[in-house]
This record gives structure tokens, C-alpha cells and sequence, in this order.
């Protein structure tokens, strides 16, 4: 390679060019990971300086805690619940507006705005639309003769999250929406002109085609779900993290209650070792959807894949 | 993770096929039905905006009465006013646009440096490096800023923005992952040329790469703008009352003297806060879209 000492690619460059990410990765992602499997072997409250080690007691103690445990099978739930009906949902959405439509780009529009608007904002709106008493959610359900519902207390607030989640699927539906685009329309011409119905069409041959696709959404879904933590947050009547007591039983997740053991209870070596615990479950899931792909994702071989 | 080996075909079709997501290819019948459904979604999906800018209007009584009204009997600008006295709501929003400018011009320049060399260097452990950025794009900041803010906290970097300068400085690998894929589609005798006029990596890539990818800064820049602004947990956590942002003050801060949220305002405060996200997606949507499409298509 380096002959007369001259190499068209000097390794030092490389290691130039990509040292930001180095250190940041190394400073910023794996240190306070670290910090924090220390943190968890310590008694820490947060403050004072008169802190010792108590080896694995934290991580003994996360095993006998029933709110701990409560509120991890309530997030794997929330997050079965949500993230297929977002997947769904985008999919759904998708497919309505791959046909010849008049104003795509605008219904478009309507249904992706909602997923970049702030958090903050989101949780503001879906709080007045929720309203008890002046929402116009139990106004239009009132008109339907349903009596007016509490909807951001316990035990329906769990599902004014699911709805405030579902409002952004949007971002999905791009994604998806460039995914059936991409799908030769020669592919399904054949099957429909073979005599295929237009349901194993679909199941047939656009669903394995961008079954990729899907099984991204579906990977990224469950692993940010499974953290959700400011929503419920500031779905709650009283929205900052000095309150986090507050938020509703029914919404209290699993990252919530890590928010509680830190600034509730000053629990921070207690509340590491939830993170790390954490950390691991969310390891499983993600490696529990990965092998599941192997069944149901479909990929074409692409020689290019390692440029 | 196997991601980073295979790639999904279809996605990758409509990455490289530009302009695809408007392209209907048939005529189909049974649209008025679409129609239908597309209108009764769209007041679901638009909905909460309109509702959100009707409570702004309206005044405190109005929007506690029952039964109440949809629209506001007058039009009450004064909520407006009072969203920016009640907190010092220019100082916040100074705040919030120090600090996501800062941190987006940051972090579009180290990621495109970082993408450059994932695209277009060599040395030994690239390929590891780079399936550890692809692993790391789905470990949210959820999970690290509890011990992160622990550790800035020992090192008295709380109630500063030296946090959101070093986050800026370290990449993004979402970004990386955008530039990566743009710079890596460039033909090489671009670069050919320069290496026989003499000119080293670091002049190649602010001369000849950076200038092309204009499009990729830009959605990056935006991007990053509108995570930083609409962050809420950080600021949270790091900044106290005089140095916080938007975000942490219109959440909880407007308050009667008897210490009962006011919703009217603060719905005014919230609009007036989704605003530049607002502004910034209508002038850039196709950026938006191409970037949100652009993450599924991983390597």
C-alpha cells in the first residue's frame, strides 16, 4: 500500500475525521453507562458526600420490589398495545394515499405534522382536548350520549397516552408510504392479471416486499416505547419532574418510576440499577425481534450492501 | 446487529428514485370512499391544533363553562399578551434559540466530518466503529441522561450550555448515518483530482465535500434544531429558573396567584412555541420527509 511512503488513505485522517464521534460515544454514551453500574453498587442519595459501596444489595432488593415490577409489566404492555397499532396504523395510512388521489401532498402533510411537533406542545393540546369538563373529546362523546369520562386520571389515563402516541405515527407513515412506492408495480400487475385477489396481492407480494421496512418500524417502535417516560410525565395534571409522584398510577412506566427513585425518593444508586436492569430487558427485546425476523422478513440479496 | 449488513430493497429504490413519495400509478376505483375517510382522519390528525389555537382565544370563563362553546364568543388576543408577561417569555425563548442553534450548527458540521470518514477513508476497525454507531442510533438519550446529568452535576457543568456544546461536538449517528450515505454515493474522481494537486483529506472534504452536500447540512441543521428545541428532559434537568428553555417554562409556569394552571394561556404560550417548528417544516417539508425516510434505509 504505502509505497514511497505515501498512502492514499493515512490512517490518521480516518481517526481525525471520526474522533468526535469517538469521544463522544466514549465521554458521553458509555461513560455515564458505566458511571451508572457504579452509581448502582452504592447507596448514593444524589447530594451528600457520606455515600458507601453495598455490592449487588440494590439489584437483590429490584428483585423483590412489587411497584418495580408492576410498572415493568405495565410498559411491556403499553408497549404491545402501541406498537402494533402504530405500525398498523402507518401502514394503513399508507396505503390510502398510494392511489391516485387528488391533493396527495397536502392529506399528507395533515398526517406527518403532528409527529414533529414538540412533545411539550403535544401533551399541552391532548390535555385540553381531554379535558373533563371543557374538552371537546367528552362534548362530541356527550352528543353520542356517553357520559363524561376522566380521562387523565386513573384508570383511563393509560389510554389517553396510547392515543397521545398514536397521534405521531405519521413519521411512520412516510416511511412506509416510500416503502410501497418502492415496490414494482410490475410485481403486482402479474399477480392480479394470474387472477390473485387483491388481499393476497397484499399479502402475497407487497407485504414481504417491504417487510424490511416493517420490521424497522417495528424494532425502533418497541425499543423507544419500552423508554417513553415524558409523556406520561406531562400528561399528568401537574407536569415537571419535581412531581413526578404525581403521574397516574395507570400511566407510572417503568422509566417513570426510575424518575420517582431518583428525585422522589434520592435513591440515585437504587435508581442506576433499575436503569441498568433496564438496559438488559430492553437488550432481550431487541434481540427477541430479531431473531423473530428471520420468519417474517424478507430480504432481496444486494451485492452492493458494503460499499 | 444484522442491520447493518443486509438492506432492505424497496426502501432502498426510494431512496436513490427521487421526488417518489408523490407518484400514484393507476386509477383506482372506490376513491369517494377514500375521500370520506381521508376527511374524518384528518379532523383527528388536525384537530387537536385547531382546538389548542380556539382555547388561546378564549377567555378563562369561557373555556371552564359548562356547557361550553367551540368557538371563543370574542376573539381574546389578550391571552397572548399575558403568554409573554406572565413569564419572561423573550428571555426563555432567547434561551431555547441560543442553545438549538449552537447545538445544530454543532452537530451538522461533526457529523459530517464523522460521515466523511465512515464514507470515504480507510484504516483498520472502520467496519466495527461503524456497526457500533449504527447500534448506538438505537440507544435513545432516555437512558443515559439520569447518570450523564449526575455526572455533569459533579462537574459543576449544571446551569451552564457546555453540556449542549459537548453534545454538539460529538455526532449524531443518526446524522452520520445521512451524511454517511450521501457523501458515499459521490464519485471518486472528485476526489482524484484534488490528491494529485497535493490537496490533504481535511482540505477535500471543507472544499469539494462539504459544498456539495448543501442540502444534507440543511436538513441536518433543521433536524437538529427541532430536537433541540422541543426537548424537554435535559433542560429539565440541567438548567435552573434563569437559564432553562421554552419548553420547561410553558409546561407548568402559567399560574393564577391562587396557584391553578391557566389554560387559556398557556395554550397561548404553546402556540406561540410551535411556531418556528411550524414555519421551519413548511419551508423545508421535503427535507423533513427525505430525512425520516432516510433513517429507515439503513446500510
Amino acid at each position: 500500500m504505502a509505497r514511497n511512503g505515501w498512502s492514499r488513505y493515512p490512517r490518521r485522517h480516518f481517526y481525525l475525521f471520526v474522533g468526535p464521534w469517538v469521544a463522544g460515544f466514549l465521554f458521553l454514551t458509555a461513560a455515564p453507562l458505566l458511571y451508572a453500574f457504579a452509581v448502582s453498587l452504592t447507596n448514593f442519595d444524589g447530594s451528600s458526600p457520606r455515600w458507601r459501596w453495598i455490592g449487588f444489595r440494590n439489584y437483590v432488593e429490584l428483585f423483590g420490589d412489587q411497584a418495580a415490577q408492576a410498572a415493568l409489566v405495565r410498559t411491556i404492555g403499553y408497549t404491545a398495545m402501541v406498537v402494533p397499532l402504530s405500525v398498523a396504523g402507518s401502514l394503513g395510512l399508507a396505503m390510502l394515499l398510494n392511489r391516485r388521489l387528488k391533493a396527495v401532498g397536502f392529506w399528507r402533510t395533515v398526517f406527518f405534522l403532528p409527529s414533529i411537533v414538540p412533545m411539550v406542545a403535544t401533551a399541552i393540546m391532548w390535555k385540553l382536548i381531554l379535558n373533563r369538563d371543557s374538552g371537546i373529546m367528552n362534548a362530541v362523546l356527550g352528543v353520542a350520549g356517553i357520559r363524561p369520562i376522566s380521562w387523565l386520571v386513573d384508570p383511563v389515563a393509560f389510554y389517553a397516552l396510547v392515543i397521545l402516541t398514536l397521534w405521531g405515527l405519521g413519521g411512520g407513515m412516510v416511511i412506509m408510504l416510500a416503502a410501497l412506492q418502492g415496490v414494482p408495480a410490475e410485481l403486482e400487475e402479474a399477480a392480479r392479471v394470474d387472477g390473485a385477489s387483491r388481499w393476497s396481492v397484499f399479502r402475497h407480494v407487497t407485504l414481504p416486499m417491504i417487510s424490511p421496512v416493517v420490521y424497522f418500524q417495528v424494532i425502533t417502535g418497541v425499543i423507544t416505547t419500552l423508554q417513553i417516560v415524558i409523556q406520561p410525565l406531562l400528561l399528568a395534571e401537574t407536569s415537571s419532574i419535581s412531581t413526578v409522584g404525581q403521574v397516574p398510577q395507570s400511566t407510572r412506566l417503568y422509566m417513570v418510576q426510575v424518575y420517582q427513585d431518583f428525585f422522589l425518593h434520592n435513591r440515585f444508586g437504587y435508581g442506576s440499577a433499575m436503569l441498568w436492569v433496564f438496559f438488559l430487558v430492553i437488550l432481550a427485546f431487541t434481540l427477541l425481534v430479531q431473531r423473530s425476523s428471520r420468519l417474517w422478513v424478507h430480504y432481496e440479496v444486494d451485492s452492493d450492501a458494503d460499499r | 446487529m444484522d442491520i447493518g449488513k443486509t438492506r432492505p430493497i424497496a426502501a432502498a429504490r426510494t431512496a436513490t428514485g427521487r421526488g417518489t413519495l408523490r407518484g400514484p400509478r393507476r386509477p383506482r376505483p372506490g376513491n369517494g370512499a377514500a375521500y370520506v375517510l381521508l376527511m374524518a382522519l384528518s379532523v383527528v390528525f388536525a384537530g387537536p391544533f385547531l382546538w389548542l389555537l380556539l382555547a388561546a382565544l378564549k377567555t378563562r370563563e369561557e373555556w371552564v363553562a359548562v356547557p361550553g362553546s367551540v368557538l371563543p364568543d370574542q376573539v381574546q388576543w389578550s391571552n397572548f399578551t399575558q403568554a409573554l408577561t406572565d413569564v419572561n417569555f423573550a428571555a426563555y425563548a432567547m434561551n431555547s434559540l441560543f442553545l438549538s442553534t449552537t447545538y445544530a450548527f454543532l452537530i451538522t458540521l461533526s457529523s459530517a466530518a464523522v460521515g466523511f470518514g465512515f464514507a470515504r477513508l480507510r484504516a483498520p476497525g472502520k467496519r466495527a466503529m461503524f456497526l457500533v454507531v449504527l447500534s448506538t442510533m438505537m440507544l435513545p438519550q432516555v437512558l443515559t441522561i439520569l447518570p450523564t446529568y449526575v455526572m455533569f452535576s459533579r462537574l459543576g457543568l449544571v446551569n451552564t450550555y457546555w453540556p449542549w456544546v459537548l453534545w454538539g461536538l460529538a455526532a449524531s449517528p443518526y446524522l452520520v448515518f445521512l451524511f454517511r450515505q450521501f457523501f458515499a454515493a459521490i464519485p471518486r474522481e472528485l476526489e482524484d483530482a484534488a490528491i494529485i494537486d497535493g490537496c490533504g483529506w481535511p482540505r477535500i472534504f471543507v472544499r469539494i465535500f462539504l459544498p456539495l452536500s448543501r442540502p444534507v447540512l440543511i436538513t441536518a441543521f433543521l433536524l437538529s434544531f427541532t430536537w433541540s428545541w422541543g426537548d424537554y428532559i435535559a433542560p429539565a434537568l440541567l438548567l435552573d429558573v434563569d437559564h432553562t428553555t421554552l419548553s420547561v417554562a410553558i409546561t407548568s409556569w402559567y399560574k393564577d396567584p391562587h396557584g391553578n394552571g391557566i389554560p387559556t394561556v398557556q395554550a397561548a404560550a404553546a402556540t406561540l412555541y410551535i411556531m418556528p417548528v411550524l414555519l421551519i417544516f413548511f419551508f423545508a417539508q421535503r427535507h423533513f420527509v427525505r430525512s425520516v425516510v432516510g433513517s429507515a434505509v439503513k446500510g
